[in-house]
């Protein structure tokens, strides 16, 4: 089921399957080598509203929620 | 695909410039502080408050000069960092690409998007350590073998393979390897299959711990804990240098002197007073005297720079230890309510040093909005280090009656407004997406360089100020002009204020100089109303010099006419309210 990181639960792992936004969202994730295809697994969310942190390749990636929500992903399990 | 150029440079010319590039967070700075001699400048790049530290480096007698290009995850200009490392490379004569071993895959990005520009190049895979501890292991020779470039495995914190680093410059060429820009990715993909393998470990300790200080839970009161530990320390060290060094130097050895001189002079006259200032009981008083050589010298040096010292050793362990990026998550959610995201928790925790760093650190932000909402916070309610130490002297008496409503206000202000400006500028803030590096043990070398270069950064551009605004303000007062101004003055400061009209000449000072302003207050004898009142609207009403020469670079004449006037009409207001809401408790 496709669903966004923010809404993914804690702990989960899923796989990005794509991008609902702009050309200035793509240019930074691509920089951080957040793409489709990437494996990741989210660690947390923080209180009212707070960034959303995740696990890809071994490293935290910390980001905010508007951008969670635009980031497709498929859990899974 | 456009050809940057590749002349044939060889190391037979001198002056040879070497560019560590790499992205952040990969021990740069350390490999910086490993490769050049003492000798270091930090200075701006042209037009940008983007700063870069540059060293020397002998190779084979020949002196080269080693720039650390701020660090970048990218060559397209996604922000200011990111076009003055661009531009410093069209400047280069030879790149050193330090690339996270423990990290491969994304560091290549870079080190692909560089081999296309066809500079001679160097990849030095850092961390070496690391990666093997994480049971990841890279063919080297494999990988050299498809970038076409020399690679050295290095550990610039133990200093490990910084010989074969060194004897590689000689060999740095433009790479071989040729890719498709649409298939940078996946070319990555395919070296990355065929040069590293990993295994499985065990999370450990350190990655432990970072998940836990990122916690929604556990992360804040980590954080409470951490940010009340800094303060401590600081104060801690402060107090001691202070104690056990400065005091002592002033009190044993140059009071002596300075009385000396003083009796020497008559003890009176116009030299006199610029130099040695006005005898309290027939003595000099380094707090109260006012003169270039008593408090002119005393206040920054005495007062202030061990505090000074004493913060930016701590916060450099916060820094250079990667708490910092964390607590930037942590505090992401209350900083949207004034319309900064996470990463201003930089400047501001900067600023509470000194000013002038504070705003060299508003590059991390992306937009106008952004910045102009933290540098105007950052000027108005974030006091530096020379206001802190000196309101604590002042205020120090009456403990927490004292500290409360001064810091209390100035942290209100800082909410409120912050919640008006990111209503009334005009722009976005846009949402932060970080990278949060793993804890590592500073290394001593690069956290005692940053320190040392912020040290001389604050007296050269402190010490020159007190100087001068201690002898401003001395001439200001035999010519009478400071009397005049406080007449003129007079009503706006007891009327709106409540101050006695000689205070008219801190606020003077204060454009030059925070805590000699401070220090003028000390002779005047005011009662705790009036000193809440002086040290709120000192904080708040402009910026010292230095700082304020920062602020216009920064943000434009425009900005900073709006800014200015945003400190004006807030300091005073506020200065008035507090003096009217202190009146009618009764104070």
């Amino acid at each position: 089921m496709v669903t966004n990181l923010e809404r993914l639960a804690a702990g989960k792992t899923a796989v990005v399957v794509g991008f609902d936004g702009g050309h200035g969202l793509l240019g930074k994730a691509d920089a951080m080598g957040l793409r489709v295809g990437k494996k990741l697994r989210k660690l947390s969310s923080q209180l009212m509203a707070g960034p959303v942190t995740v696990i890809m390749d071994g490293r935290q990636l910390a980001m905010g929620r508007g951008i969670a929500r635009k980031i497709l992903v498929k859990a899974a399990d | 695909m456009t050809e940057c150029g590749a002349p044939k440079r060889t190391l037979s010319s001198s002056g040879l410039r070497v560019l560590l590039m790499g992205n952040p967070n990969v021990g740069k700075s350390a490999m910086f502080s490993r490769l050049t001699g003492a000798h270091v400048i930090v200075s701006n790049y042209p037009g940008t408050t983007v700063s870069f530290t540059e060293g020397t480096l002998d190779l084979d007698g020949k002196p080269s000069r080693v720039i650390d290009v701020p660090g970048t995850y990218t060559l397209e200009p996604l922000s200011r960092a990111e076009e003055v490392a661009v531009g410093m490379l069209k400047a280069g004569d030879i790149v050193v690409n330090v690339v996270d071993a423990t990290n491969l895959e994304r560091n290549l990005n870079l080190t692909l998007q560089l081999l296309k520009r066809r500079a001679p190049m160097v990849v030095a895979l850092n961390m070496w350590d690391e990666a093997l501890e994480h049971g990841i292991t890279i063919d080297v020779k494999a990988l050299q073998d498809r970038l076409g470039v020399p690679v050295v495995t290095t550990c610039a914190i133990s200093g490990e393979g910084m010989m074969d680093l060194r004897q590689s410059l000689q060999h740095a060429r433009p790479g071989t390897l040729d890719y498709e820009e649409a298939h940078r990715w996946d070319t990555i993909g395919e070296i990355v299959d065929q040069v590293q393998q990993v295994e499985h470990r065990h999370p450990t300790v350190g990655q432990r711990l970072s998940h836990a200080t990122v916690h929604p839970v556990i992360g804040p009161l980590f954080a409470l804990v951490v940010l009340a530990a800094s303060f401590e320390l600081v104060r801690l060290i402060g107090e001691g240098i202070i104690r056990y060094l400065a005091d002592p130097f002033f009190n044993r050895l140059w009071l002596p002197l300075v009385q000396a001189l003083s009796a020497a002079l008559g003890s009176g006259g116009l030299v006199h007073d610029l130099l040695i200032g006005q005898l309290v009981n027939g003595s000099v008083d380094f707090r109260q005297s006012f003169g270039a050589l008593s408090t002119g010298l005393y206040i920054p040096l005495a007062q202030v720079l061990p505090y000074v010292f004493a913060f930016y050793l701590v916060l450099g362990l916060l820094e250079d230890s990667g708490y910092l990026p964390r607590l930037g998550v942590l505090v992401d959610n209350v900083m949207h309510r004034v319309g900064l995201h996470g990463l201003s928790v930089v400047p501001m925790l900067l600023g509470l040093g000194c000013t002038v760093p504070g705003v060299l650190a508003l590059r991390l932000l992306e937009t106008r909005k952004e910045r102009f909402i933290a540098a105007t916070l950052l000027a108005i309610c974030v006091p530096c280090m020379a206001q802190l130490a000196m309101i604590s002297g002042l205020l120090g008496a009456y403990g927490l009656v004292g500290f409360v409503p001064v810091f209390g206000t100035l942290f209100l202000l800082w909410v409120v407004l912050g919640t008006l400006l990111k209503r009334f500028v005009a722009g976005t803030t846009p949402e932060m997406l970080l990278d949060i590096p793993p804890y590592r043990i500073p290394y001593w070398g690069s956290t005692l360089r940053k320190l040392w270069v912020r040290m001389v950064g604050f007296l050269l551009e402190g010490e020159v100020f007190v100087l001068v605004g201690v002898l401003a303000v001395n001439l200001l007062y035999s010519v009478g002009a400071i009397e005049a101004v406080g007449r003129a003055a007079g009503p706006l400061m007891t009327k709106l204020l409540g101050l006695p009209p000689e205070a008219v000449g801190a606020l003077l000072v204060g454009l030059l100089r925070k805590d000699v302003a401070v220090g003028m207050l000390a002779p005047l004898h005011l009662g705790l109303k009036q000193l809440i009142v002086a040290s709120v609207v000192l904080a708040a009403y402009f910026p010292c010099a230095a700082a304020f020469v920062m602020l216009l670079r920064e943000l434009g004449p425009k900005d900073m006419l709006k800014a200015s006037a945003i400190m004006l009409i807030v300091a005073f207001s506020v200065g008035g309210l507090l003096n009217l809401l202190m009146t009618g408790l009764g104070l």
